[in-house]
């Protein structure tokens, strides 16, 4: 059996995920309206109900909704984040599943609703209920279905893995923009290559170090986004180049928790 | 805001322009196999968190590995078995997080050195005390069955994955970027030449050896998995020597590949990865996974991963700057 300590920090780390999704809805409500944040809502809010699912399944005390209320909440998701991946499609095509970020979600609340719905409680712990999966899970219980269990544990690696890179160097998009954490400029900006010039160090990329300064804090005279970010990412003096908590590294940052723990979750599981 | 914007100072669009679109390349082909690298370690990583490995059988499991081997290498193997048996939680805890904390060190730009390097330190440890040195002084390794050891396979893909250009000729594949062509060709040979000298291992050309391989992994899988290891035991049934041999000329003609013409390598590049795709389904079931109890993939994704890094480039493989984390030290 594994440790439930184990399973609580999985736990914690989705309540500190689930404050995080809730803080940055609140501050965009409050000081960021109508500037474009609604767009990007749908993540926060995402992000909020599935990492306050997942800590109720991985601890028991930490349960608020019955398993099937929850099913009903991510098939709600699913479906959402399904049109918007077809929206999202009909402007990039294929990137939309690789390179957007609605893609990503799309298999997180897909996930979630396939662990509810194929979730086997232990016969010691009865089955579903309010203590259906947070007990099944500490006391073992299985998916049906593991085939699809492990493909979808693939996928989340995938995206985490690739997250983690968007992240952490160029070719970043708005939504990995480390930069626009520190910037918030007025027009469209290049986000994330600024973060990735100071990481690699001067000439890095070809950038001479005048001009990865430049390139860090200046908006583009002319955009040069790929369609999926004129898609995707909203007007850059929106709050999803905004700061602090608001930088969009926070959500992706809180998508790669979630990835990570929700593979974790279907493998034990499987 | 900066000064800059501020002021309302626009640079020359040539010059941001040409900067942001170097930094925004796409990632080149030796980036996409580290982060291919990366997935398989932190899939690995949350394997090693299943409950099968907070239990005896772990440590019982690892124990196993000891037999069959020289004295000098089952006794440490032995050793580290007792230590995980007696703190089993902690330290599987611990390997558990290390194999994560590589994956995300690969995947995470600035540190991808570092966590290559602790991978190779981290693969060669697991592969003595995890894997017995994946059986091959035993007389039981197979290629079928994960032979020389998949972790092996991880701690070679971090050497031919290393975020450097070797200096000299441009690299015809992504692998003789950093060791050079040369050597990368070696390593490939040495590699598969030992999967040819295992598939012809007595214990492994008897009648009913893949047979009982493939049939051994049935057991716990879903029911469309064990049906399809059921049919290929039975198509090898009574067949081992004949299916050694086949395994073996594929096995040479895969090891000749890379010193083909890139048309030709290109073939037997692909012959490897459905080879390792046959194996992984049918020879590993899937690593196991679905099972319970798996510590990692197994090698047919690894072998697969590896050939994909031989694949031949068409253009120098050095050009690609400053994507892959090289400029961060």
């Amino acid at each position: 059996m594994i440790p439930s300590w184990i399973l609580d920090i999985f736990a914690a780390i989705m309540l500190v995920v689930a404050a995080v999704s809730a803080g940055r809805l609140v501050a965009a409500r409050s000081w960021q309206r109508g500037t474009g944040r609604a767009a990007l809502a749908d993540i926060d809010v995402a992000h909020l109900l599935m990492a306050i699912a997942m800590a109720g399944m991985l601890a028991a005390s930490l349960q608020t909704l019955p398993n099937g209320a929850w099913s009903v909440i991510f098939a709600v998701m699913t479906a959402w984040f399904g049109y918007r991946v077809v929206r999202d499609s009909r402007v990039t095509g294929i990137r939309a599943l690789a390179g957007g970020h609605c893609a990503p979600h799309l298999v997180h609340a897909g996930a979630m609703l396939y662990m509810f719905m194929a979730f086997m409680a232990p016969a010691a712990h009865g089955s579903g209920g309010m203590s259906g999966m947070g007990a099944g899970m500490s006391g073992m219980g299985t998916l049906q279905l593991p085939t699809l269990a492990l493909l979808f544990a693939l996928a989340l690696v995938g995206y985490s893995i690739w997250d983690l890179d968007q992240l952490s160097g160029p070719g970043a998009s708005g939504h990995y923009s480390l930069a626009a954490a520190r910037v918030a400029p007025p027009g469209p900006v290049l986000a994330g290559v600024g973060a990735t010039a100071a990481a690699a160090g001067p000439g890095a990329a070809g950038v001479s170090p005048a001009a990865s300064a430049t390139v860090a804090t200046e908006p583009l005279a002319e955009p040069v986004a790929r369609p999926a970010e004129i898609a995707l990412v909203p007007p850059a003096s929106g709050p999803a180049n905004g700061t602090g908590l608001l930088a969009p590294w926070v959500a992706t940052g809180c998508r790669i928790a979630m990835g990570i723990t929700m593979a974790f979750m279907l493998v034990i599981m499987i | 805001m900066s000064e800059i914007a501020a002021a309302g100072v626009r640079p020359g669009r040539s010059r941001l322009g040409a900067a942001a679109e170097t930094a925004r390349g796409a990632p080149d082909a030796r980036r996409l196999l580290q982060l291919t690298l990366a997935g398989i370690w932190l899939l690995d990583g949350v394997l090693q968190y299943q409950a099968f490995m907070f239990s005896k059988g772990f440590s019982q499991m690892l124990a196993g590995t000891a037999s069959g081997n020289p004295g000098i290498v089952a006794s440490p193997i032995n050793w580290n078995a007792t230590l995980i048996e007696h703190h089993d939680v902690l330290l599987n805890s611990i390997f558990a997080t290390i194999q994560v904390l590589l994956a995300i060190g690969i995947a995470w730009r600035p540190t991808v050195r570092v966590a290559l390097a602790a991978s190779i330190a981290w693969a060669l440890g697991v592969w003595w005390f995890g894997e017995g040195l994946g059986m091959v002084l035993t007389g039981s390794a197979s290629p079928v069955n994960g032979a020389p050891g998949a972790v092996i396979i991880y701690a070679l893909l971090a050497v031919l994955l290393w975020p450097a250009d070797h200096p000299g000729r441009p690299a015809p594949f992504t692998a003789a970027r950093a060791v050079g062509a040369p050597v990368a060709r070696a390593l490939w040979l040495v590699l598969w030449l030992s999967l040819v000298y295992f598939a012809l291992l007595p214990g492994n050309r008897a009648p009913q050896a893949l047979n009982g391989m493939i049939a051994g992994m049935e057991s716990g899988e879903p029911g469309w998995l064990a049906a399809l290891d059921r049919g290929a035991a039975s198509l090898v049934a009574h067949q081992g020597l004949a299916a050694s041999i086949v395994l073996a000329i594929a096995l040479v003609i895969i090891a000749a590949g890379v010193f083909l013409p890139p048309p030709a390598a290109k073939a037997t590049l692909i012959l490897a990865i459905v080879l390792a795709a046959v194996i992984w389904m049918f020879g590993e079931a899937f690593g196991a996974i679905m099972a319970g109890g798996a510590t990692d993939v197994n090698s047919g994704p690894l072998l697969a991963l590896l050939a994909l890094t031989y694949w031949p480039v068409r253009a120098p493989g050095r050009a690609a700057p400053a994507y892959e984390g090289t400029t961060a030290s």
